[in-house]
């Protein structure tokens, strides 16, 4: 899929020609270990690396310059993965083939040298005036987090679940650390992610390798950098049945459950475990979705998803106050179905065919490709869609059932209206 | 089969209007292993005043009605065909909007399976009053929880402000009063008249074959069979050019202050070429008064009344349009005040200059080409355009002619102080409960 070439010691290109896209898409990612100082550090440093730089020191200014380039996106996020926090520059500009008599892909090219290497300084370190509006920028994003209900509840079953620990602690960092964020603490961190941190740049569109190669050597002059090793997170469950209530002004009564598995993402029985909870909640054939809504109509959504990484699984459903305890047992009972062996073919038919599907259509976007490529990568056998295939269709019904009996309910959060508590 | 090229976008469309009057439309998109097809009717939620089929009178159907269709079409006597997507492995959906309900599937396989069981599901009504029972307790829940989103508030609270009488002001899925005066009837009723075939298209798009498919589909129509057309007759009330309610607010459990300001269109019958003109003179009217590299954003930024949620944007369909501009805010009556402020010292020559209407030309016809890596989005899109008698490939060429004059007409028709409305959404006053 994607072809790696090694960039400097510990920094690895990985290019895709292809003509399937009217556009050339480009990612750097950037790992470190996941604390929440990292992630508040790195947070802020993104705003501030999209807010201006050396050669475009206003937010206008830069814009316009983008906007000229054919409207070329560029924007900095992080994310997270396991133990991992990332920070990542994707850019995209229109290939030049449907521009007439006009290239923007040699600008762009020294776009990515600007954005990374040219930031917007003064006396050696970021602008102070930049560095508290946009700590103000970060902040504001995570108190919103408060206003979507159920975002904030699957927040809230996470930090019962792993208080303080990288399966609770946002991409986004905390208002604590955030506050405590200088322009000379940040530019430190800005230094130590260009020099030391773990580095993947993709391209993929319509591109000449060996040109884009030179090119970039040119437009990104990583050094060679020995990067810290960053642990997998260790299988843990504490079945301790924790079950937390909390009110806010609300209608609806959204119920998080947490569920752990002692399976991780690449672990020999993976490939069983994401069968399992296809069958458990993942799809519209799912027994959460046919039982807690099309069989009671408790709900219009009732899922579980598969946090392979952390090794837990979450329930989510939105239901009337009032069916608590209704709609609780019969998420029970789905996993207690599953436990004594009560899954049809078809039900396993259909999940076999929604992973295979799901993943085939993922590498229909650019971005899927690159996300997939870079999540895979580090398994010891060489990705392709078809080994995951065969894994899947090899997992046998008595390979789900062991599946579901290792899978432990640890908390129960519900979040409702006020009115409704004092019942 | 009629096959249009549009050789600078390397993209060949085939084209048939069938015998039953459907209108399909292919896109073969190399590369690419999934293909998407959407079944669309010309139906949504403003459509509840009309003469149904094979009747003399008009009849208004109960708030909700079009959505509540778009779920009960996917049960069937024999189960759930949802079911029956995820046996080929495909994922099935539906959305219903003011003017339109989709249904549609994605899929890397089994592709005439799945066009199969869409074109069945969605020509084979089956209401029975259980089951139209059922559905009310699970579309109650998704009401409920839209009524817990302050930003579907919002938006929601800033269109009934603008309209007095066009049902563009109902929430489309209706109330849970509302829906409960549902009955099978009224789903028959609804679908026989608004999902004849004349009535609907069907777009084609990924890893197909042309020639193929439309035999396919057409074999599918032909053994079916319809009453003839009829021409739909649809109602709706005269509507003002000023806004209902100037002004409103509503307190929900937030964090922080919401704002809208909605400015209400008065130039809402066109279509064709006319509509998409005055569709892209607006937009790019608002973005150089109010987009990121504007005085106005640098303005409001640098002075901390907006953040990330920032946003404007601008709707138009037959009949109704509006536009909105407006962002969570810590001072939301400071930045209502800057963006009247802005609105009323425009003017066309001072905030429209070509090499910045240049700049955004090309900042729109990036975005167009970005967007056509997304079958999602060329099949959804080129839908909505052609029910407006619009062609999505039309895009680029009218981008490309529009003038600082075209601007200035287009955005005259929304800037009037009389068609602004303000909506906000506050905290809860602590204690008051």
């Amino acid at each position: 899929m994607f072809k790696t070439i090694p960039f400097a010691k510990g920094v690895n290109l990985h290019i895709r020609q292809t003509t399937q896209f009217k556009t050339v898409n480009f990612s750097i990612k950037w790992r470190k270990a996941l604390t929440a100082t990292n992630a508040s550090e790195r947070t802020v440093l993104t705003n501030v690396l999209q807010h201006s730089n050396a050669k475009y020191q206003t937010t206008a200014a830069f814009r316009s310059f983008l906007d000229d380039l054919y409207g070329t996106v560029l924007y900095f996020d992080t994310s997270k993965r396991g133990n991992e926090h990332t920070v990542l520059m994707n850019v995209e500009a229109v290939n030049d083939h449907y521009l007439a008599n006009t290239s923007v892909l040699n600008e762009v090219l020294d776009l990515l040298h600007t954005a990374i290497f040219e930031p917007n300084l003064e006396n050696g370190i970021f602008k102070e005036s930049i560095v508290e509006r946009e700590k103000k920028t970060v902040i504001q994003r995570i108190e919103s987090i408060f206003d979507d209900k159920s975002r904030y509840a699957q927040q809230r079953i996470q930090q019962i679940l792993r208080p303080n620990e990288p399966a609770s602690i946002s991409a986004n960092g905390t208002i604590e650390d955030i506050q405590k964020i200088t322009p000379t603490s940040l530019f430190e961190a800005y230094q130590s992610m260009l020099a030391n941190d773990k580095i993947d740049i993709y391209v993929a569109g319509d591109i000449n390798e060996e040109e884009i190669v030179a090119k970039l050597k040119e437009a990104l002059p990583f050094n060679d950098r020995t990067p810290e090793e960053i642990p997998a997170v260790l299988p843990q469950q504490h079945p301790q049945n924790d079950y937390v209530r909390e009110q806010q002004e609300m209608k609806q009564g959204k119920m998080h459950i947490g569920f752990s598995t002692p399976v991780r993402f690449g672990d020999a029985d993976f490939a069983k475990m994401q069968i399992f909870n296809g069958v458990f909640g993942g799809y519209p054939h799912a027994k959460l979705f046919m039982n807690v809504r099309e069989k009671e109509s408790l709900a219009y959504y009732a899922s579980s998803s598969y946090a392979s990484h952390y090794g837990l699984v979450f329930v989510v459903s939105g239901i009337e106050p009032k069916n608590e305890e209704k709609a609780l047992s019969l998420i029970k009972e789905q996993l207690a179905v599953m436990q004594a062996g009560d899954i049809t073919d078809l039900e396993i038919e259909q999940t076999k065919a929604m992973l295979t599907n799901q993943l085939k259509e993922a590498l229909d976007s650019a971005r899927g490709q690159i996300e997939i490529f870079d999540q895979y990568k580090d398994l010891p056998e060489e990705f392709s869609v078809e080994t995951w295939a065969n894994k899947w269709q090899a997992v046998t019904k008595p390979d789900i059932v062991e599946m579901a009996k290792q899978v432990q309910l640890e908390a129960v959060y519900f979040l409702s209206g006020k009115e409704q508590a004092a019942q | 089969m009629k096959t249009i090229e549009f050789k600078q976008l390397d993209e060949t469309l085939y084209y048939e209007k069938l015998e039953n009057g459907l209108d399909v439309y292919i896109l073969p998109k190399k590369g690419f292993s999934k293909t998407f097809v959407t079944f669309t009717t010309k139906y949504g939620s403003v459509d509840r005043t009309f003469v149904p089929i094979g009747g003399t009178e008009s009849i208004t159907v109960p708030d909700g009605i079009a959505h509540f269709l778009e779920h009960k079409m996917f049960e069937k006597e024999d189960g759930d065909v949802f079911q029956k997507f995820s046996e080929f492995g495909a994922s099935a959906n539906a959305f219903t909007s003011f003017t339109r309900t989709a249904y549609l599937f994605s899929s890397t396989n089994n592709i005439y399976n799945s066009t199969e069981t869409l074109l069945n599901f969605v020509q084979e009504p089956y209401f029975t009053e259980a089951t139209v029972n059922k559905e009310k307790g699970i579309i109650g829940q998704e009401i409920t929880m839209y009524d817990d989103q302050p930003d579907w508030r919002l938006y929601f609270g800033t269109i009934e402000n603008m309209y007095h009488n066009h049902p563009v002001k109902i929430d489309i899925a209706g109330t849970i009063e509302s829906i409960d005066g549902i009955t099978a009837d009224h789903l028959y009723t609804c679908y026989n008249t608004f999902y004849h075939p004349s009535n609907m298209l069907l777009f084609v798009i990924g890893a197909v074959d042309p020639n193929e498919m439309m035999t396919f589909i057409r074999d599918n129509q032909d053994k079916k069979e319809f009453p003839e057309p009829t021409p739909i007759q649809r109602f709706f009330d005269q509507e003002p050019t000023e806004v209902a309610i100037k002004e409103r607010e509503l307190r929900m459990d937030v964090q922080k202050p919401k704002v809208y300001i909605g400015l209400k269109a008065k130039e809402t019958n066109l279509s064709g070429r006319d509509m998409l003109k005055h569709e892209l003179s607006v937009q790019i009217a608002l973005e150089l008064i109010f987009g990121r590299t504007s005085k106005f954003y640098e303005s409001v930024y640098d002075n901390g009344l907006i953040d990330e949620t920032y946003a404007f944007d601008f709707t138009l369909e037959k009949g109704f349009g509006f536009a909105m501009i407006g962002s969570d805010s810590t001072d939301p009556v400071a930045l209502e005040k800057a963006i009247k402020e802005e609105l009323a010292k425009y003017d066309g020559d001072a905030h429209f200059e070509s090499t910045d209407l240049e700049r955004v030309k090309r900042k729109k016809i990036g975005f167009f080409l970005r967007a056509l890596n997304s079958i999602e989005f060329i099949a959804n899109q080129f839908t909505r355009y052609s029910f407006n008698d619009m062609n999505l490939f039309d895009v680029v060429p009218v981008l490309e002619e529009l003038t600082i004059e075209d601007l200035k007409k287009a955005f005259s028709s929304v800037q009037g102080e009389s068609q602004q409305t303000v909506f906000k959404i506050l905290p809860t006053e602590k204690g008051v409960q």
